[in-house]
């Protein structure tokens, strides 16, 4: 059974702390929907409410269409998995994987049948009698899964459940989780402060900063169109280069002017709003600041720069450079040869500039969603760690349904 | 706060659930009727003329301070509070607490096997029953026993020549693998990489443990300072079975001279009134050691 | 200095290290910590030499072995029954304050409880206050109720002067289980008493045995409160009845006395054994009392 989960309204104050501030969030049925912030942005909070181990202080939770304020979790219907496994630890395996089933009464025989269906899509039937402390920091991620699979819940909550694999694991758990989602389609809110796992996992990303939500949105919305210098900062690694700029209105046209350099706004986009004395703050993916010799024809603006750092990555180079007494990143290809101190040529695309209201941060300009050579290929950048098996159609879809910008929550 | 105006009540308050209340009660009512009560009941029988036999024991009077006054004026009791203080700093304070260290530093430095084998030796005098200790220490120090012999001076009940220091000594041994035990801990759960980053900074011995370890442990020291007074201020059994106070009155410590006055002398309303003044000093070492817990952070 | 020679040096101090010089700070600390297990030992020896000693004395010496004090010991009415109502007293208390104390710790660690903190710190509070001043008050109240001399009773009382420490003790082992794993237990859908019943009380086994020996020590060993509250020949526990022996010199054999005390000794020697496995981190005071 699928259900959409919603929070209406949601605060949750710890002593003079406001952990959640005014969240109004819906996750959709068979959603994945992954919340993602830095630590104590409120994110594992508001999971624990839903759970229900945390009372919201003020508003509404709902699950379908019950309000579950006060429900207790045990009558919720969701199964969680902790970052910390939470298994029992004088329970074997099967006894774990049983407890649930165990508690809401079922039958012998069922739960047997199903500890061992679970057992096998999780590949831990050799394992069954195993206790937690004898299993490896994988295959305890997994029992902590299979305890949630195993209940056929309403809703998966998910809390950072990978930060205790090592790299390697954790991609390899990353392609699995989003593979059982795709099998189960069970709502799922999944809480995370990596942005990979958040970009390469979520049909849709909310990103939480200080209590509040800053926008909720597909992947590739959120990456091409951020609501605000947090969202645009947090989301895509290297970090998007923040410089100051002004905005200019000549005969009716309005221009930007940044590193010295001075570019109209482009034939796609659209000003939002407006800005006190034209000062803004001009974002520039480091991918979209190229070097000179290897940039793309469309990247019309050239600006020069002395290197300052060099971090070869293998497959391609991030230089530091300072440009018109700004530091900024750029993405090199590999084997540059360039050096400290050598002045090179940058060149970006002006289409592909962000533009921020210097006071408040907020976006002003609003970029064509989607479409275009340009947007496909930063989706596939920033999937790359992703496995090669990747997602199915069917996903795709899911996440394009909830591509409308919902930034308008934050206003 | 801003956020909180206009919302209504609170949803979140916590609540009280009646399941806590009964999982409790057994142990309040217990606690309630064999603990508070006669806790409430000796302050008033403090203050009473109570007597164990003859007319008194039935019909007796509130007294007011008549128990305070004659304490004032009573030769034994000011004896015996100054052989309390004497036990408790001697034996337990300073005692138990120096040697406590120096056995938790020594184990801890020593071989493997020798710490093992001493260090069960000394917890397992503490796990003895009091009255075992009474009776091995009173086999110890008589004359004739194993002590006179390796003093040379068989002819000395060393229970009956210097009371108090075998008293005191008796129940530093019984009760010293309890400080020891708390310092082991304290030692062991020092932060591994400040001794280390001493120990390469070329600090000697002496100044690691008098500048790095001992501040590190002053918690600790406190917390066992605290404990073993309180612990020893109320010791009967150990020094009543070797001693019954005596000879004399040279070793009737206080929690003695409660059970004397009360139920040899049958002066149960004065025997009472001395076991508040007990309570009282127990209060004043407590809250010293508190303090000094506080000034330290 | 070239490469050869400072290979060479690093060769001699290859060598050079793993011989491990015997310091004579680590020779004085093995002395030492010797000779204060002396200190420790030989009051003991007397009463392990004397119990198979056919003529003990005072002193500790090389005994002329017999078993005839355990004979005469086991054979004494008066041992026996004196072991029977120890472990009666000592049994009691133990059951009833090992219960009450992990009913009461559990919502005192895991539920909202009004003033819980001041409650704790009374319950500290509690456990330091002097028997001694609980004696006659309590006598009173049991010449009062006709509670004198039962073994039963004398236990209750026990029990209440062992329960604040107990419920202390009790209350850090059940902090010490991850709140986590009964939040998974109830989001699993199960109940209060499944929660209990299958996660914290298994969790919880050390804890409840390390309570259970402890108060079972102190209790064979307690000595005031039996012997105020009880007057019976037959009623007297082992201590009591040790204390007795010792007052009548002559009577009672330096052999059997020491032969009866190490019997008594042995339970409390064989259970702390038992408990000190888990006994290891019931020392971490740090800063309890802050």
């Amino acid at each position: 059974m699928l259900s959409e989960v919603r929070f209406e309204g949601v605060h949750k104050i710890f002593g003079a702390e406001t952990a959640v501030e005014d969240l109004n969030l819906t996750v959709n049925a068979g959603e994945f929907l992954v919340l993602v912030g830095p630590s104590g942005c409120g994110k594992t909070t508001t999971l624990r409410m839903l759970a229900g181990l945390e009372r919201p202080s003020y508003g509404r939770i709902l699950i379908g269409d019950r309000l579950v304020n006060n429900v207790s979790p045990r009558f919720r219907d969701v199964a969680m998995v902790f970052q910390s496994y939470a298994l029992y630890p004088h329970m074997n395996v099967y006894d774990n994987l049983a407890f649930g089933m165990r508690a809401r009464g079922a039958a012998g025989s069922v739960v047997a049948e199903r500890v061992k269906e679970t057992a096998d899509v999780l590949g831990l039937g050799h394992l069954l009698k195993r206790r937690p402390s004898e299993l490896s920091g994988g295959q305890r991620q997994r029992v902590a899964l299979g305890r949630a699979l195993i209940r056929q819940p309403q809703v998966f909550l998910m809390d950072e459940p990978l930060s205790n694999l090592d790299a390697g694991l954790r991609v390899q758990m990353r392609a699995e989780l989003s593979r059982l989602h795709e099998r189960f389609r069970v709502t799922t809110l999944y809480v995370t402060h990596d942005q990979v796992e958040a970009m390469t996992m979520g049909d849709r990303i909310a990103v939480m900063n200080l209590g509040r939500l800053q926008q909720v949105d597909a992947p590739e919305t959120l990456y091409d169109n951020p609501a605000n210098i947090f969202v645009a900062g947090f989301i895509g690694s290297p970090r998007m280069n923040f410089v100051p700029g002004r905005l200019t209105t000549t005969q009716g046209k309005t221009a930007i002017e940044f590193l010295g350099v001075k570019t109209p706004i482009s034939a796609g986009s659209q000003l939002t709003g407006e800005t006190t004395g034209g000062e803004v703050t001009v974002g520039l993916r480091p991918e979209d600041l190229m070097w000179g010799r290897v940039a793309s024809p469309d990247s019309t603006l050239t600006v020069s720069a002395e290197v300052d750092v060099v971090e070869p990555m293998g497959h391609e180079a991030y230089v530091t450079a300072v440009c018109a007494g700004e530091t900024v990143t750029s993405r090199f290809p590999p084997r540059s040869g360039v050096r400290t101190r050598e002045r090179v040529e940058l060149a970006l695309n002006p289409a592909r500039l962000h533009l921020f209201d210097a006071r408040s941060g907020r976006t002003i300009l609003q970029r064509p969603v989607a479409g275009g050579a340009d947007v496909r290929r930063t989706v596939r950048e920033a999937r790359k760690e992703e496995p090669a098996e990747g997602r199915s159609d069917l996903q795709r879809q899911t996440g394009a349904r909830g591509a409308p910008s919902r930034a308008e929550e934050i206003s | 706060m801003a956020v909180a105006a206009g919302l209504g009540p609170r949803l979140d308050r916590e609540r009280f659930q009646w399941s806590s209340l009964v999982m409790l009660s057994p142990a309040l009512v217990l606690l309630g009727v064999l603990f508070v009560f006669p806790v409430l009941y000796a302050c008033y029988l403090g203050f009473t003329n109570l007597a164990l036999v003859g007319s008194r024991s039935r019909a007796y009077d509130f007294t007011g301070l008549d128990n305070i006054t004659r304490m004032l004026g009573d030769y034994v009791f000011i004896k015996s509070s100054w052989l309390t203080i004497i036990f408790v700093v001697g034996s337990a304070i300073i005692g138990q607490t120096v040697l406590g260290m120096a056995l938790a530093i020594l184990l801890r430095n020593a071989l493997v096997s020798v710490s093992a084998v001493i260090g069960s030796i000394v917890i397992v005098a503490w796990v003895l029953p009091e009255i075992t200790v009474a009776l091995v220490w009173y086999a110890f120090s008589q004359a004739g026993g194993t002590l006179s012999i390796l003093l040379r001076q068989t002819d000395t009940n060393f229970l009956v020549a210097v009371p108090m220091l075998i008293v005191s000594l008796a129940n530093l041994w019984r009760n010293v693998a309890f400080s020891m035990l708390v310092f082991s801990a304290g030692l062991r759960n020092l932060p591994t990489e400040v001794l280390e980053a001493a120990e390469v900074e070329g600090a000697s011995v002496w100044r690691r443990y008098r500048l790095v370890i001992f501040p590190l442990l002053k918690p600790t020291i406190v917390t066992n300072l605290l404990l073993v007074t309180i612990l020893n201020l109320s010791e009967f059994t150990l020094i009543y079975a070797m001693t019954q106070g005596g000879p004399g009155i040279e070793t009737m410590t206080l929690p003695l001279y409660v059970y004397q006055e009360a139920f040899v002398f049958h002066q149960l309303g004065y025997g009472t009134a001395i076991s508040l003044v007990l309570v009282l000093i127990g209060a004043v070492f407590s809250l010293l050691f508190v303090r000094a817990s506080r000034s330290q952070v | 200095m070239s490469a050869v020679a400072a290979r060479r040096l690093a060769d001699k101090e290859l060598i050079v290290v793993p011989y491990r010089r015997v310091s004579v700070s680590a020779l004085a600390t093995n002395v030492v910590l010797i000779l204060l297990g002396c200190f420790f030992l030989l009051p003991l020896l007397w009463m392990v030499f004397a119990s198979v000693d056919a003529n003990p004395d005072w002193a500790i010496k090389i005994p002329t072995p017999t078993l005839a004090n355990f004979a005469d010991v086991i054979g004494r009415a008066d041992a026996l029954s004196s072991f029977r109502s120890s472990l009666i007293l000592a049994g009691t208390t133990t059951v009833l304050t090992t219960l009450l104390a992990l009913l009461a710790a559990y919502p005192l660690s895991r539920m909202h409880i009004p003033f819980r903190r001041s409650f704790m710190l009374v319950i500290l509070f509690a456990s330091g206050l002097p028997v001694s001043m609980l004696v006659v008050p309590v006598y009173q109240i049991y010449v009062y109720l006709g509670w004198l001399d039962s073994l039963y009773t004398t236990a209750l009382f026990l029990a209440a002067s062992s329960l604040p420490f107990a419920i202390w003790l009790m209350k850090n082992f059940i902090d010490a289980v991850p709140l986590e794993l009964e939040h998974a237990a109830a989001i699993d859908g199960a109940s209060t008493f499944r929660i209990l019943r299958q996660v914290v009380l298994p969790l919880t086994v050390p804890g409840i045995a390390v309570t259970a020996i402890y108060t079972f020590i102190n209790a064979w060993g307690a000595f005031i409160i039996p012997f105020v509250l009880t007057y019976s020949p037959e009623n007297q526990p082992g201590p009591v009845e040790i204390y007795n022996f010792m007052g009548s010199h002559g009577l009672f054999k330096f052999g059997d006395l020491a032969v009866f005390s190490l019997l008594f000794s042995l339970p409390v020697i064989v259970l702390y054994l038992f408990m000190s496995r888990y006994f290891s981190g019931a020392f971490n005071f740090g800063g309890a009392v802050k």
